[in-house]
C-alpha cells in the first residue's frame, strides 16, 4: 500500500516537473497529456484508496517513510496517515483537479504560459496531497506552504497585469500572517508535547491538560486558537479574508481548483484532524464557531453587490467557508467534512461554468453585460442551475443536505452565542439564496445586455470545458443523498476524529435523523426552507419582474450601500493601519536608528573617535631621536628602582 | 685582592658615564655614537670579569661578537650621518625630526 | 696591597675619568681622542682579567679601525659648535641626576652581595704556556662555529649596506628593464610602408 500512497503523491509532481522543465520543447499536446495523465493516475488510485480504506474498512496507515532532519532529541519526517479522513480528502482533492487540469485545455488555449500552467496545477495538487496526505506537523507546514506559494504563482500567472500583481502579493502576505500564528501554534505544541508527530501528540493529551501560559491562559486554548489563525489566513476567514477576492485575478481554472475546492479547505480538514486538541477548548471552539458565524454572513451580504461574475463565486466560497467553520466549532467535524466534500464539487462546477460564460463571451467578466445566456449555451446554463440549486440547499441535492445539517448542529449545540451564531447561519441561507438566484438569473435569463458584436458569435463551448462541467454535476446532485449517512452517522470518519463527550450537537443530529429521504419530506416544515424559497423569490422580484425596484431600494439605503460596496472598510483599514504604519516604522528605523544611531553615532563617531584620540597621542613621537633616548633611559631608571624597591629592600644587607 | 663586585661596580660606573653623555650631547650625533661605544666598552668589561671570575670562556666568546656586531653598527651608522649631512648640509639634530608625528 | 689591585685602581682610575672628560668635552674630534684612552685603559684592565687576545683585539680594531674611521668622519663633516653648545647646559642637571640615580641603583645591587669575594673566590692562575687565543680558538671553532659564521654574515651585510647607501655614482652599465620589454607595442616597432601599386604592377 505504500508504493500506492507514493504514487497518488507523487504522480503530478512528476508531471509538474517533467512539463515545467521541458514544457516548451515538448508541445502542448504532449505536456497536458503528460500532466493529465499524471493526475488521472492519482485520482484512479484515489478512488482505490478509498474503497480499501472507507468501504473495506482498513486499518489506518501510519509510518515515517523518510527522516527529513534531527535535530536534539526531535525527529523531524515525511510520513503518510491514511485514514478516513485522508482518503476522502485525497478522492476530492485528485477528482477536482482533474477536471480543472482537463476544462484547462480549452480554458487557456489561447494562452501562451500553457504548459507553465499545467505545471503549475500539478505542482498544487502534489502540495495538497503532501499536506492532506501527512502524519506530523512539519509535513503539514510544508504542504501549507507550498499551497500558498503555488497559489501566489497562479494568481500572478498573467503577470503583466498590474491587478494580478498586486493581488498575488495581497494573497501572499495575509497567507502570511494567517502562518505566523500556525507557527506559534506548532511551536507550543512542540514544547508541551516534546514531538510533532499526530499519533504521538494525540495520545498524550495530558501533557498540555492544566497547563498555562502567558500568567493563567489555558495552554491548550492558545495553541488551539493559534492554529486557528493558521486556517483563518489560509481558508479566508474574517479578518483575514481579504485576499479571496483578489485572487480571482487568477485565471478561473485555478480559482476553481484552489480557492473553491482544495486550497482554502486546507484550513477546515486541518481543524478536523487536530480535534482531539480542539476538543479540548470550549473557548477555542466558541471563537471558531463565532468567526464562522461572521464570516458567513457577511460576506454572504458582500456578494449581493457584485457584478463581477467571479466575485460574486468568491464571496459566495467566502460564506461557504464560514459555515464550515461554524460546523467545526459546534464540534460536528463530520458535518464539516461533509460540507467541504459537497461544497469542492458545486462550487468549482460553479466557477467553472462560469470560467466558461467568461470564454465564450470572449473574456467579459461584469454581470451587466450578459443576460439570456441560456438558449445559446444549454449545457452551461443546465450545469450551473444544478450547481445553483446545490448551492442555495434545494432539497435533494448535495449542499441541501451538508447547509441543513450544519444548520441543525449549531441549533443543538451548548456553546455560548450559539444562538446568535443559529441566527446567522439562518439569515445566511436567504442571502445565499438571494445572490446566487441573482447571478443566475442575470446571466442566463432576462434579455441579452450582451455587446452585438460577442452575440454574433456566441456559442456553447468546447467539449473540453463542458465535459468536466457535467462530470462535476453529477456528484453535486446525488453525492449529499447517497453519503450522508454513512459519513456523519456511521462511522466512516470516526477512526480520524475524536469528539469530546461534552458537547453533544452530533449525537442530537444522530437521534434526530431517520434517513436521507426523510430528510426531504421533513424539509418543508424547517426554516431554513422557507428563507431559500424567500431569497430566491426575492432575486426573482429584482432581477427579472422589477428591475427597477433594485434602483430605488439602491438609492434609498445609500450608506448601507456605501458600506457594502466599500467591502466593509477591511481593505482601507489594512492600508492605513499596516501597510502605512509598516512604511512609518520603517522611515523611523531609516532616518533614526540608521543615520543618526548606526552611521553618525556609531561608525563616523568611532572614526572620530579614533581620530581624537591619535591627535592627542600623537605628539609624544616628536621625531626628535634625543627624545626617544631620554624616554628609554629614563624608564630604565625607573624600573631599576621598581625592582630593587619591590625586593623588600633587601639590598641594605 | 680585587673581588668581582668591584669590577661590576666600574663597569656600572663607566655605564652611566656613557648615558649621562648621550643625555648630554643629544644634538651633536657623533657624540651620541662615541657614548654609544663606551657604552658597550663598559658592557665589554663586565662580560669578560665574569668570564675570569667563572672560570668560563663564554664571555669572552660573547665579547668576541659583541665587538664584532659594534664595529658593523658603527659603519653604518656613520654611513648614514654621511648621507644626513649630504642631503642637509649640517648634521644639527633639530632638522631630523620627520619622522614626527 | 697586591700589585694587581694597585694597577687595578690606576686602570679603573684612567677608564672613569677619560670617559667622563669624553662626555663632557666640547670639541668632537678632542672628545675622540679621550675616547682612545678610554679604550686604552679597558684594554689593560682586560689584560688584567687574563683576556689577552680580546684586548689586543679591542685596540686593533676598535681603536685602529673604527676610531679612525671616527675621525675620518668628524673631520669630514662640519659640526657646528655654536647651536650644540647651546644645549648643552640645559640639560646637565637631568642628565647627571639620572646617571647618578642609576649608578647608585646598581650599586645598591652590586655591592657586596653574591658577587663578593667570600663567595666568588679568585680563580686559578693559569701556567705560563697557557694561550688564551688556542683557548678562544678551541670554543670558537667547536661549539660557537654557527654563531662565528653569522657573524661573518653579518659583516658582509654591513659592508653591503653601507656601500648601498653611500654610492652615488650612476652606473653606466647596459641594464636590461623587463617591465619595459615586455610592454612593448607593436607601433613601436613596426612601421606600415605604403608602397604604391602601380609600380609594384609595373615589376611584374
Amino acid at each position: 500500500m505504500l508504493d500506492i500512497y507514493l504514487t497518488i503523491v507523487l504522480a503530478p509532481l512528476l508531471g509538474s516537473v517533467i512539463v515545467g522543465l521541458s514544457g516548451n520543447r515538448l508541445g502542448r499536446k504532449i505536456s497536458h497529456s503528460i500532466t493529465i495523465l499524471g493526475v488521472a493516475i492519482s485520482t484512479v488510485l484515489s478512488i482505490y484508496v478509498f474503497n480499501h480504506h472507507v468501504l473495506n474498512d482498513a486499518d489506518i496507515f501510519n509510518q515515517n517513510i523518510y527522516t527529513w532532519m534531527q535535530i536534539g532529541g526531535l525527529n523531524i519526517s515525511v510520513g503518510f496517515l491514511v485514514d478516513n479522513l485522508t482518503a476522502v480528502m485525497l478522492v476530492v482533492v485528485s477528482f477536482v483537479s482533474l477536471m480543472v487540469h482537463i476544462y484547462t485545455i480549452g480554458y487557456m488555449h489561447d494562452d501562451k504560459g500553457y504548459t507553465k500552467f499545467f505545471s503549475y496545477i500539478s505542482l498544487f495538487t502534489f502540495a495538497m496531497f503532501t499536506l492532506v496526505i501527512s502524519n506530523n506537523f512539519m509535513q503539514l507546514f510544508f504542504g501549507w506552504e507550498a499551497v500558498g506559494l503555488v497559489s501566489y504563482l497562479l494568481i500572478g500567472f498573467w503577470h503583466h497585469k498590474e491587478s494580478a500583481i498586486e493581488a498575488n502579493l495581497k494573497a501572499f502576505l495575509v497567507n502570511r500572517v494567517g502562518d505566523f500564528g500556525f507557527l506559534l501554534g506548532i511551536a507550543f505544541v512542540l514544547m508541551f508535547f516534546g514531538t510533532l508527530d499526530y499519533a504521538e501528540t494525540f495520545s498524550q493529551k495530558e501533557l498540555i491538560e492544566g497547563q498555562t501560559l502567558f500568567g493563567g491562559v489555558s495552554a491548550i486554548t492558545v495553541v488551539c486558537l493559534l492554529l486557528f489563525v493558521g486556517a483563518m489566513g489560509k481558508s479566508a476567514q474574517v479578518p483575514l479574508h481579504v485576499w479571496l477576492p483578489g485572487s480571482m485575478e487568477g485565471p478561473t481554472p485555478i480559482s476553481a481548483l484552489i480557492h473553491a475546492a482544495t486550497m482554502v479547505t486546507a484550513g477546515i480538514f486541518m481543524v478536523s484532524r487536530m480535534s482531539p486538541l480542539f476538543e479540548l477548548s470550549d473557548v477555542a471552539l466558541t471563537v471558531v464557531m463565532i468567526i464562522g458565524a461572521i464570516t458567513a454572513l457577511f460576506m454572504g451580504l458582500l456578494g449581493i453587490v457584485q457584478n463581477d461574475i467571479k466575485r460574486v463565486v468568491a464571496y459566495s466560497t467566502l460564506s461557504q467557508l464560514g459555515y464550515m467553520t461554524v460546523a467545526l466549532g459546534v464540534s460536528t467535524y463530520s458535518v464539516a467534512i461533509f460540507h467541504l466534500m459537497t461544497h469542492a464539487f458545486f462550487k468549482a462546477l460553479l466557477f467553472l461554468a462560469a470560467g466558461s460564460v467568461i470564454v465564450a463571451l470572449h473574456h467579459e467578466q461584469d454581470i451587466r453585460k450578459m443576460g439570456g445566456l441560456r438558449k445559446k449555451m444549454p449545457i452551461t446554463y443546465i450545469t450551473s442551475l444544478l450547481g445553483t440549486l446545490a448551492l442555495i440547499g434545494f432539497p435533494g441535492f448535495a449542499g441541501f443536505y451538508s447547509k441543513d445539517m450544519i444548520i441543525e448542529a449549531v441549533h443543538y449545540s451548548d456553546l455560548p452565542f450559539a444562538g446568535w451564531a443559529y441566527f446567522a447561519v439562518v439569515l445566511g441561507v436567504f442571502i445565499t439564496a438571494f445572490y446566487s438566484l441573482r447571478l443566475l438569473f442575470l446571466v442566463f435569463h432576462g434579455e441579452s445586455r450582451v455587446d452585438s458584436h460577442t452575440e454574433e458569435h456566441l456559442h456553447e463551448t468546447a467539449p473540453s470545458i463542458t465535459v468536466p462541467l457535467v462530470l462535476l454535476a453529477i456528484p453535486s446532485v446525488v453525492i449529499g443523498y447517497l453519503t450522508i449517512e454513512p459519513m456523519l452517522f456511521g462511522g466512516w470518519l470516526e477512526n480520524a476524529i475524536t469528539i469530546d463527550s461534552s458537547h453533544h450537537a452530533l449525537e442530537k443530529l444522530k437521534s434526530h435523523f431517520h434517513s436521507a429521504f426523510a430528510l426531504i419530506t421533513h424539509s418543508v416544515v424547517t426554516l431554513p426552507f422557507w428563507m431559500m424559497i424567500g431569497g430566491g423569490f426575492t432575486a426573482w422580484v429584482f432581477c427579472l419582474y422589477r428591475t427597477d425596484w433594485a434602483e430605488l431600494i439602491q438609492s434609498k439605503f445609500k450608506k448601507t450601500n456605501y458600506v457594502l460596496n466599500s467591502l466593509y472598510g477591511f481593505d482601507k483599514f489594512n492600508e492605513i493601519i499596516f501597510v502605512k504604519g509598516a512604511l512609518k516604522v520603517g522611515n523611523l528605523l531609516w532616518k533614526v536608528s540608521d543615520m543618526a544611531l548606526i552611521d553618525k553615532l556609531l561608525v563616523n563617531g568611532s572614526a572620530k573617535f579614533t581620530r581624537y584620540l591619535g591627535a592627542f597621542i600623537r605628539p609624544v613621537q616628536t621625531g626628535y631621536v634625543y627624545h626617544y633616548a631620554f624616554f628609554m633611559i629614563v624608564s630604565l631608571m625607573l624600573v631599576l628602582g621598581w625592582v630593587l624597591i619591590a625586593s623588600d629592600y633587601s639590598f641594605f644587607s | 685582592m680585587i673581588a668581582l663586585s668591584d669590577y661590576l661596580i666600574l663597569s656600572s660606573i663607566v655605564f652611566c658615564i656613557g648615558l649621562a653623555g648621550i643625555f648630554i650631547n643629544r644634538t651633536n650625533i657623533i657624540m651620541i655614537l662615541m657614548c654609544v661605544e663606551l657604552i658597550l666598552a663598559a658592557v665589554n668589561t663586565n662580560f669578560i670579569a665574569f668570564s675570569f671570575y667563572g672560570s668560563d670562556l663564554s664571555g669572552q666568546i660573547f665579547v668576541f661578537f659583541i665587538l664584532t656586531v659594534a664595529a658593523a653598527e658603527v659603519a653604518i651608522g656613520l654611513a648614514i650621518l654621511t648621507l644626513m649631512y649630504r642631503n642637509r648640509g649640517s648634521i644639527d639634530i633639530d632638522v631630523t625630526n620627520t619622522l614626527k608625528g | 696591597m697586591e700589585f694587581t689591585s694597585i694597577l687595578f685602581y690606576v686602570f679603573s682610575f684612567f677608564f672613569v675619568v677619560s670617559s667622563f672628560v669624553m662626555i663632557t668635552s666640547r670639541n668632537t674630534a678632542k672628545a675622540a681622542l679621550w675616547l682612545i684612552l678610554t679604550f686604552f685603559s679597558a684594554a689593560s684592565l682586560w689584560l688584567l682579567l687574563e683576556a689577552e687576545f680580546l684586548a689586543i683585539t679591542l685596540i686593533l680594531i676598535y681603536v685602529g679601525a673604527v676610531m679612525v674611521l671616527f675621525m675620518f668622519v668628524i673631520k669630514m663633516l662640519d659640526t657646528e659648535q655654536s647651536t650644540l653648545r647651546a644645549q648643552f647646559t640645559r640639560y646637565l642637571p637631568l642628565g647627571i641626576f639620572v646617571s647618578i640615580v642609576v649608578i647608585v641603583q646598581m650599586a645598591l645591587v652590586l655591592n657586596a652581595g653574591p658577587f663578593d669575594l667570600e663567595v666568588v673566590g679568585l680563580p686559578e692562575k693559569h701556567s705560563a704556556s697557557y694561550s688564551n687565543i688556542t683557548a678562544i680558538a678551541e670554543q670558537l671553532y667547536t661549539v660557537y662555529v654557527y654563531p662565528f659564521e653569522l657573524a661573518a654574515i653579518l659583516l658582509l651585510i654591513a659592508i653591503i649596506a653601507a656601500i648601498t647607501l653611500v654610492h652615488r655614482n650612476q652606473t653606466n652599465s647596459k641594464k636590461q628593464i623587463i617591465s619595459e620589454q615586455i610592454n612593448v607595442q607593436a607601433k613601436d616597432r613596426m612601421r606600415f610602408a605604403n608602397i604604391n601599386k602601380d609600380k609594384a604592377k609595373e615589376s611584374k
